[in-house]
């Protein structure tokens, strides 16, 4: 009897306690509807430069998000997305070099075949190739042609 | 995720109590702009993918972290343990009966023998500086619970302390509340 006593004074006593709480607050929020217009102003740039910095915070990550796609590595995974990322960044390379080894090869089958064709002359000529080892005929050719 | 509206309304709806919060701790109105302004930023910038429902409770918790980090700038930490340590010395209101103050409950607020003298505006400012007389953690307590309609469990994890703790903080802070605006003459 006497502990259902107590503990009906104590529930009375929480809910009275809550009551009287509930309408302090309720005061304080009617007091703090009347802040400074200089106050409600600068709360106003807060939240204006809070949403901005959420905007930029969501467009940053979605950015991040895109990178990861354009690179191929979403069907691989997020992880993975630096392993794509160095691969990309080296693959103009590996062109570079590897069109630099084209060119070298290029330039060495121009140079022979170019050769080639002179042998391929000098040989094939009337004239015996050691005709251009006699002196006589070196000074032939730079001469002039006479009429 | 929280769209931009969500947020916007969010912050709309907590900025001033934020504030008010703010000064009742650091005593200064521009500090307490500063430490509003920086608790939106940290929660726009890190929690701004989070549902609506979970922003309230974040709020509060960052609002309590800058809040103590203004006090670390301040390098007042004596203050803050000398505020902590007044909620260990009171609370002990001895044979003030708080049912016999508050037998009246249950209508707006009102004033006694001078009810006609004394304007709503003053009851409210009288109100405000009693909630700011408070003992540091049995403001933040009473606030939490009351003002912000956080439930126990979310006020004992915005503050770092045990579930009974809020309910002493705020028990202590309603009678500190109803003996103070007693001796001034105010019921609710």
């Amino acid at each position: 009897m006497n502990q259902n006593d107590s503990t009906y004074r104590l529930a009375a006593r929480d809910a009275i306690e809550s009551r009287f709480a509930r309408s302090i607050a309720a005061c304080l929020t009617e007091s703090a509807q009347t802040v400074a217009p200089d106050v409600a102003e600068r709360l106003r740039f807060a939240r204006e430069k809070a949403l901005e910095t959420a905007r930029l915070a969501r467009d940053g990550a979605a950015v991040h998000g895109l990178g990861v796609t354009s690179s191929g590595a979403a069907i691989a995974g997020f992880r993975h997305s630096r392993w794509w990322l160095r691969f990309a960044s080296v693959l103009p390379l590996v062109a570079l070099v590897g069109g630099l080894v084209l060119i070298q090869d290029w330039q060495n089958r121009t140079q022979i075949s170019v050769a080639a064709e002179v042998d391929e002359a000098l040989l094939g000529d009337d004239l015996p190739i050691n005709a251009y080892r006699d002196p006589g005929f070196s000074e032939f050719l730079k001469a002039p042609p006479s009429e | 995720m929280a769209t931009d509206k969500e947020l916007s309304d969010f912050l709309k709806s907590v900025e001033k109590r934020a504030w008010k919060r703010a000064v009742y701790a650091v005593r200064d109105d521009d500090a307490a702009l500063d430490i509003v302004q920086d608790t939106m930023i940290r929660l726009s910038e890190k929690y701004a993918d989070r549902p609506p429902a979970e922003l309230p409770l974040l709020f509060q918790r960052i609002l309590s972290n800058a809040t103590m980090d203004w006090f670390r700038r301040q390098k007042v930490r004596n203050q803050v343990v000398r505020n902590f340590s007044e909620f260990e010395t009171a609370g002990s209101d001895g044979d003030f009966d708080i049912l016999e103050t508050l037998e009246a409950l249950g209508g707006p607020l009102q004033s006694e023998s001078v009810a006609d003298s004394v304007s709503r505006a003053q009851i409210l400012q009288m109100i405000d500086a009693e909630v700011a007389r408070l003992p540091a953690r049995q403001r933040e307590a009473f606030l939490l619970r009351y003002w912000e309609e956080l439930d126990v469990a979310e006020t004992a994890a915005s503050m770092g302390c045990s579930e009974g703790s809020v309910k002493t903080h705020c028990s202590r802070a309603v009678h500190a509340l109803a003996k103070a605006l007693k001796a001034k003459g105010i019921t609710t």
